[in-house]
């Protein structure tokens, strides 16, 4: 892990502290290398502390680390907030013209720029944090060329006078750090490569999934860490004949999203925090009218307004027992930035096939983080749709009762009922989130009643049976210390095994994609000889389900601090774990 | 869609189970013949209704149709509108439903103008909860949770929607049948969000907004040749004149523009490839 680089800037929001990160990734991402983001920031639009950090490395790499090396630092703030990251090689950016007094530790390189001057020198102060990638790119070794093309791409369409400032403004930050500095005993050179990777993160790769499933219709309310992908589908679902709302408020975003699906679109909706709350109430009608309809969740830090822009995985309850009576729901959690895309599109065909919600439950760490991969990795050819039992005018006919009515819940085998969208001839029929007959009427008798209840239970079962509620996994599997994950923790648990393997622990990993139906672990869990659940919330939320189905304590290791698990931290814990006594 | 679909066609098999003189049957009558009259069929309308008496009106009707949850059947409305353009859509729902729990929906339904019909059952009462305090009712309207009033004015929902932007506010009576009929085939016909507010007396629990009263009470614009309907001014007279009941459209804007054409929203999005759309590899180069 030689080759890794950690570069942050952090300044106050409003400081253009995103959109600074966001080029040198790009720039580094051209230039073939690995790139994984990660993004501190506060619930205002302007002030507070906020940074944008980056690892890279030629190799793959999916997780943070508690590491330093170059930090741009705009404020004093920026410097206080990462003293704990700063080792004796690390550099710090600062513009030693600003009004503030950086005070640096001595064993940290300062690097005083003068950002300021020199961004108006080419053209304006705003170029200032350019400047400093420009500083940034002299003290790692990095072609600044690289970064030219990130600033075509982000500033191109202001014209070519901007941009040829700003490819100004890096350069005179590079000769101005030349000029002034002799840091080759940092020792920091950046490898490139031929490789051409993207860099997206993971709401943007459920946009992407939704489109690429054939979504059609989002409706949505803006909260953070959703919003990016009603964001993302703004301006693009446009392109395939799709369409996006702005709903006054959850209860309604989900509501219309519900008549997009009952006319026939692909449809959702996704939110977060007291948004879910508040979409719970047609939850059930959802469930009951048999409405194939994604809910995505990008779980953010709570309960009420918690942290709404930090980390945590606590939303896992909510999706499994949300809403009143007892309905059935699939619950899929992607587990990585590609399994962001593929399971969305996994969800649309679940929610058709099935006619039943689908929750998508994601989380703020992966839906900001920004992440290079193959562009093959979402490699469009391997798109399956599958819309279920979607009837036309010609199929429709088997369908009609005695009297020629639609029987839209009809009570089959598999407990799937067919699906006529408006239009289709002689297809018309009522549904309700009332309990219904088979042709959608409001009924209370007690035959009928169960036999619906049987009718949508068994679609899960049915499921259970039919798809692949497959597992990923890591490490060794003859190991018998066994690690079981769920959500973006996979990847801070995939590269601490490579610090475990530098000290003799071998671990064996599972990382569950899916919540409910899920794969049953019981064989799993009876081989090994420990077994530890890693989650980000402060219960155990997963824990629980594990130990209900296997009917044994397992250990836990729980972060909620607000703040992603890390590699090199989540090592140090298994370990502690590993001798720890099982709870009893 | 076929020529020869008679108003009985959207007529479900199920015998309603609205009290005996319930207003709510000629207001149903009303939309059904409207919508056949307006050349449409079951099989490309939709309608959907939210919680009450008049929420049960999906399940008497026959067409494709939704009961949803209380006060939220102005966005699934809209949902299937936005997706189905080549579909006509009904909303049907009650004072409650429309103006208290979905007030704010009801604001938003409005702005958007949306091309669809919207028919509000107001009886000025809870019927189906048994008798409490509605948005409408009067301030002074005894009843079991409110027994000396409300003791607040009444919401004036012409006057909420004339506020909130729209671009049609017509009002009936559900024993008028024909003019009820001719109003809603108006707001049907229109080209955006057609409200309909319908005075459909509760013969069971509201003793005061009876047949009786609207009978005596009611004045139809259509005899008022002053009134014409694109004059916001005067519409807004009609509006917020707190002594008369009106029927009749109040306001039609000619000149509005729905929602479909201001958002380029034209496609039939029920139809999608079997995989993923041809270009959709362009969408991944965008993160080069």
């Amino acid at each position: 892990m030689a080759e890794d680089l950690n570069w942050a800037v952090g300044g106050e929001a409003g400081d253009g502290i995103d959109s600074t990160g966001k080029i040198f990734a790009q720039a580094l991402s051209r230039a073939g290398r690995h790139v994984f983001t990660s993004k501190d920031f506060a619930s205002r639009i302007r002030g507070g502390y906020t940074a944008y950090k980056i690892r890279t490395s030629v190799d793959d790499i999916q997780s943070v680390v508690d590491r330093l090396d170059i930090l741009v630092a705009l404020t004093q703030r920026t410097i206080d907030e990462n003293l704990d990251e700063l080792h004796e090689g690390s550099a710090v950016i600062y513009d030693g013209e600003r009004s503030w007094e950086a005070e640096i530790p001595d064993e940290i390189t300062a690097v005083d720029v003068p950002l300021k001057s020199l961004a108006e020198d080419a053209g304006g102060a705003i170029m200032r944090n350019v400047v400093a990638l420009g500083a940034a790119c002299e003290i790692a070794n990095f072609d600044v060329e690289y970064l030219d093309e990130s600033l075509e791409k982000r500033f191109g369409g202001k014209g070519s006078k901007i941009v040829e400032n700003n490819k100004e403004a890096a350069r005179l930050g590079q000769e101005y750090v030349q000029e002034n500095y002799d840091l080759d005993h940092l020792g920091y050179s950046l490898e490139t490569t031929d490789n051409d990777y993207v860099l997206l993160n993971g709401n943007e790769a459920i946009g992407m999934g939704a489109i690429a499933a054939g979504c059609r219709f989002y409706a949505g309310y803006p909260i953070t860490p959703a919003t990016s992908i009603m964001e993302y589908l703004t301006g693009r679902i446009e392109e395939y004949g799709g369409h996006v709302v702005q709903a006054e408020d959850e209860l309604s975003a989900i509501n219309m999203a519900l008549g997009g699906a009952r006319a026939g679109a692909r449809s959702m909706t996704a939110t977060s925090g007291a948004g879910i709350d508040l979409m719970t109430e047609t939850f059930g009608l959802v469930a009951t009218s048999e409405t194939p309809l994604v809910i995505t969740d990008v779980q953010r830090s709570g309960p009420s307004t918690g942290m709404p822009t930090k980390q945590e995985q606590g939303d896992l309850n909510m999706a499994l027992y949300g809403g009143h009576g007892e309905v059935p729901r699939f619950v899929v959690a992607p587990t990585t930035i590609t399994e962001c895309f593929w399971k969305t599109i996994e969800a649309f065909n679940l929610a058709e096939k099935y006619q039943t919600p689908v929750f998508l439950i994601s989380d703020l760490a992966m839906s900001v983080t920004e992440q290079t991969f193959p562009p093959e990795a979402f490699d469009m050819d391997d798109v399956e749709i599958d819309r279920g039992k979607l009837v036309d005018d010609d199929t429709v006919d088997q369908w009609l009762d005695s009297q020629g009515r639609f029987r839209a819940h009809a009570a089959t085998e598999d407990g799937v009922s067919p699906r006529a969208i408006p239009g289709t001839t002689d297809g018309a029929h009522m549904s309700t989130g009332l309990e219904h007959d088979e042709l959608g009427r409001r009924t209370e008798e007690t035959d009928v009643r169960v036999q619906q209840v049987d009718k949508r239970n068994r679609k899960v079962e049915t499921a259970k049976e039919e798809e692949g509620w497959e597992y990923r996994e890591f490490g060794n599997p003859d190991s018998e210390n066994l690690i079981l994950s769920w959500g973006s923790n996979e990847g801070a648990l995939v590269e601490a095994l490579e610090y475990l393997e530098e000290d003799d622990v071998d671990l064996r990993v599972i990382s569950v994609p899916y919540i409910f139906p899920r794969p049953d672990l019981t064989d799993e869990i009876e081989a090994a000889e420990e077994v530890i659940v890693v989650e980000c919330n402060a219960t155990g939320q997963f824990a629980d389900l594990i130990e209900h189905d296997a009917l044994t304590r397992v250990k836990r290791i729980n972060k909620y601090t607000g703040i992603r698990f890390k590699a090199d931290e989540l090592a140090e814990q298994i370990t502690e774990k590993l001798s720890a006594e099982v709870p009893a | 869609m076929s020529s020869d679909v008679r108003f009985t066609d959207f007529k479900s098999d199920k015998q309603p189970t609205w009290c005996p003189g319930c207003g709510d049957f000629g207001t149903m009558n009303g939309m059904m013949k409207a919508l056949a009259e307006t050349g449409n069929d079951p099989d490309n309308t939709f309608v959907v209704a939210g919680i009450g008496c008049s929420g049960k009106i999906g399940t008497y009707m026959h067409s494709y149709a939704l009961h949803g949850v209380h006060g939220r059947a102005l966005p699934v409305g809209q949902g299937v509108k936005m997706s189905r353009p080549d579909i006509e859509v009904m909303v049907a729902g009650g004072d409650g439903d429309g103006y208290s729990i979905g007030a704010g929906h009801f604001v938003h339904a409005v702005r958007r103008n949306v091309d669809m019909s919207y028919v509000v059952m107001d009886n000025r009462i809870y019927g189906l909860t048994k008798g409490q305090a509605s948005p409408t009712s009067r301030s002074d309207f005894e009843t079991s949770t409110t027994p000396e009033g409300p003791k607040q004015p009444p919401v004036n929902p012409l006057a909420l929607a004339l506020a909130s932007g729209a671009s049609f506010i017509a009002q009936s009576f559900a024993s008028d049948a024909l003019r009820h009929q001719e109003i809603v085939q108006e707001a049907i016909e229109h080209d955006g969000f057609g409200f309909v507010n319908v005075f459909s007396p509760c013969v069971t629990f509201n003793d005061v907004d009876t047949y009786d009263y609207f009978r005596d009470n009611l004045v139809d614009l259509q005899e008022d040749e002053d009134h014409d309907p694109t004059d916001y001014e005067a519409a807004k007279e009609v509006i917020l004149d707190s002594d008369k009941e009106y029927q009749g459209v109040m306001y039609q804007d000619d000149e509005s523009v729905p929602y479909h054409e201001q958002h380029g929203v034209t496609e039939n999005m029920s139809e999608i490839p079997d995989g993923a759309p041809e270009d959709a590899m362009d969408l991944v180069r965008e993160f080069y």
